[in-house]
């Protein structure tokens, strides 16, 4: 089993493009568990057609320790296995250790069976503290994406948390897979985060182009996959699930100095 | 004696001219004797014996320092009880706020409390549970003062805690009426009523015309400690513990105090003319007078006996505070003993400095300190008696020298003259007893 975390700047398109390229992988045939590591609880509302989940910790609470797995392991679109982790309302609590106990709790239920493909963990924004950092601590994931933008916050954030996966891949065996560009329309994005990427020693492993379809297919509470099977942005997430089932490329990165960071913007972002 | 590197500015023998490096966190690794600072703050106020006392976090704080002192209560035992949220994981991912709330609404249905502490530990500091915001709530919606302690145990030394016990108290302070109170009247601040000693203090000052307003916080009482502002003068004993509340009192409301101690016969008689040339009543003065040659004639023979035997002793102390350590030291030398070594948890720069000139010059004076430091000085000074409080008892005990509890857990009450009186008979006994001839130290060397 290959297991992968997505990470990347609150807002970015995270969860949608896990789950579209999710959908990419599973309709091709792949079995896929994504765990949800953000209290918010909206990472598999696409696959699920909603917010029917009801989250780990949610259901620790209710319920105690006697959880059973199918309480929290709901069947998404093309026989995906979707949980939430879920967490405290916005303000209270430690959100963070709230990961650590859910994705202990789903190792202890035994989720993590043999007969899956993948499993991919959403996590919430930047690395905050170490329970967002729980879903690539050993033995947990061990290949990372990020999504990122040509947006100068999007790239900051994205060399953020190369410094997490550095301090995680000198205890482990967590590695960059590469970056995801979620295209935001700025000026030379692609060269831009072609050069990011190469800077981090990594590789922009696709770049997807904005489409409005997938807002239509949110508002529908599908992937686009689901939604407009025939769409050409459709095929740019089934092309993005089958280059990260090809990947070979798997690195230590090497993040950049906030100087570095900004002479890259200019030169490819401003000056063009 | 081999000590940590950091370790070393910290000790150093009274004759020597550089002084004691203090006031600072303990060295990680040296097993300090200090406790925590919610550990601080918890012995400060637990003697308040009509408060609710809830530790707002894991189970083990509060049952770790559940019922910590001897303080005695001449009428409510609220404070014997130990109070917890019982903060577990869901709490920790969800935030422990409401169980707070909830803790407290039925606490005080249940106990109908003058007032509550609710003290923030470590864990319910890291996931920034809102302590201060739901003892405002609790006090508007439950009609008593319920005050926050922000003690979180990792925040400093007990001594920061003590610090965060002081700002609790401030807020008590000045919320109650102070119609009644005379001008010859004083609090007793730093006096944990331990064994009942602040009954013997209350009792001299009572026959000396002194009015006793506040007492922080042995038999301790809400309603008394938020009319202290109304006394004329504030009497601090626990210098390290209460000092701040005095200063705070000066500044506020313009009360004068006196840092005096009631351990040693010495000491208890200077304190009570110290309090008496406040008030400068000659009648007063008079009164005092008659009242220390009373007392201290009534226990002058029986020190005297006691001396005979002790005379050439030796002695090593460690306490909390730098009060108590002066006082011991005059009170062993009023009955023959010496002190090779005094430590304190709390001492300041000008307390060490004041050590030295009370004590002989080989005498090791040492800020905080580690089980392995006493017993080797203990060994090495090759004492009579060791006199600490519960973390110093098996030092002294592996050892095999004899021990002196001067501190929370004692039963037996120290303080004024006729504790002077009882801390004698106990050092008398306990030095003299003949078991010490038999421990390997000293066995067939016959100097018991």
């Amino acid at each position: 089993m290959r297991k992968i975390a997505i990470y990347g700047k609150g807002g970015i398109g995270k969860s949608t493009t896990t789950q579209n390229t999710v959908a990419g992988l599973a309709e091709w045939g792949k079995k896929v568990m994504v765990v949800g590591c953000d209290p918010k609880a909206d990472s598999t509302r696409l696959l699920l057609g909603g917010l029917a989940q009801k989250t780990v910790l949610d259901t620790l609470r209710d319920e105690g320790e006697d959880v059973e797995l199918d309480e929290i392991l709901k069947p998404g679109y093309a026989k995906t296995k979707c949980v939430e982790s879920g967490g405290p309302e916005p303000g209270v609590g430690c959100a963070g250790r709230g990961i650590i106990t859910s994705i202990n709790m789903l190792e202890q239920l035994g989720a993590y069976t043999p007969d899956l493909d993948y499993t991919f963990y959403d996590v919430l924004g930047d690395v905050v503290c170490g329970g967002f950092a729980m879903p690539i601590r050993d033995g947990k994931a061990e290949e990372i994406y990020i999504v990122v933008s040509g947006e100068m916050m999007a790239m900051y954030a994205a060399n953020n948390i190369c410094k997490g996966i550095v301090k995680f891949a000198q205890s482990g065996k967590v590695r960059l897979g590469g970056l995801i560009c979620n295209s935001r329309k700025c000026d030379n994005e692609k060269e831009l985060i072609e050069a990011l990427a190469e800077k981090l020693g990594t590789q922009m492993i696709h770049f997807v182009p904005r489409d409005n379809v997938v807002q239509h297919a949110e508002l529908n509470r599908k992937t686009v996959i689901e939604y407009a099977p025939e769409a050409a942005q459709a095929d740019e997430y089934r092309t993005l699930a089958r280059k990260i089932d090809a990947n070979k490329m798997f690195v230590i990165p090497t993040p950049l100095t906030m100087e570095d960071l900004e002479d890259l913007l200019v030169k490819y972002g401003l000056a063009a | 004696m081999d000590l940590l590197d950091d370790r070393k500015r910290q000790v150093v023998t009274a004759g020597e001219t550089r002084a004691v490096v203090c006031d600072r966190p303990s060295v990680a690794g040296s097993v300090t004797q200090r406790a925590c600072s919610f550990c601080g703050s918890r012995v400060v106020l637990y003697p308040i014996a009509d408060a609710l006392h809830l530790v707002h976090g894991p189970v083990g704080c509060a049952a770790y320092t559940w019922d910590i002192r001897g303080a005695q209560s001449s009428g409510p035992q609220l404070h014997r009880l130990s109070f917890n949220t019982d903060i577990r994981e869901e709490e920790v991912i969800f935030g422990g706020e409401k169980k707070l709330a909830r803790a407290l609404r039925e606490l005080v249905a249940i106990h109908k409390p003058k007032g509550a502490f609710v003290y923030a530990t470590c864990l319910t500091g890291v996931i920034g549970d809102d302590v201060e915001a739901v003892c405002r709530m609790a006090t508007a919606e439950l009609g008593i003062p319920v005050i926050p302690v922000q003690s979180e145990g990792f925040k400093g030394t007990k001594k920061d805690g003590y610090s965060a016990a002081c700002r609790a108290l401030d807020q008590l302070i000045g919320t109650g009426p102070t119609e009644g109170i005379g001008p010859h009247s004083v609090n007793i601040l730093g006096d944990f009523n331990i064994a009942g000693e602040i009954w013997v203090i209350k009792g001299y000052l009572e026959r000396m015309g002194v009015e006793v307003v506040a007492t922080m916080t042995g038999d301790g009482r809400v309603d008394t400690i938020r009319r202290a502002h109304g006394a004329k003068l504030n009497i601090v004993q626990c210098a390290g513990s209460m000092t701040s509340v005095a200063k705070l009192m000066k500044e506020k409301y313009g009360v004068p105090y006196v840092q005096v101690s009631f351990f040693g016969l010495e000491d208890c008689a200077d304190a009570l003319y110290q309090i008496a040339k406040h008030f400068g009543d000659p009648e007063m003065l008079r009164r005092t007078k008659e009242i220390v040659k009373a007392e201290t004639e009534a226990v002058l023979p029986e020190l005297a006996r006691i001396r005979k035997d002790l005379e050439g002793k030796k002695a090593a102390l460690y306490v909390g505070g730098a009060f108590k350590a002066f006082s011991l030291v005059k009170a062993l030398r009023q009955i023959g003993m010496q002190v090779a070594m005094a430590g304190t948890q709390t001492g300041g720069p000008a307390d060490y400095e004041h050590l030295k000139e009370l004590c002989d010059a080989d005498t090791i004076l040492a800020d905080d300190s580690n089980p392995l430091e006493m017993a080797s000085w203990l060994a090495l000074r090759d004492v009579d008696l060791f006199i600490g409080g519960v973390k110093e008892r098996p030092v002294a005990f592996k050892l095999g020298i004899g021990f002196c509890d001067h501190n929370h857990e004692r039963k037996i009450g120290l303080a004024g003259f006729e504790g002077c009186a009882a801390f004698a008979r106990e050092v008398h006994a306990t030095v003299t007893s003949p078991v010490w001839s038999l421990v390997p130290r000293r066995a067939g060397k016959g100097s018991a």
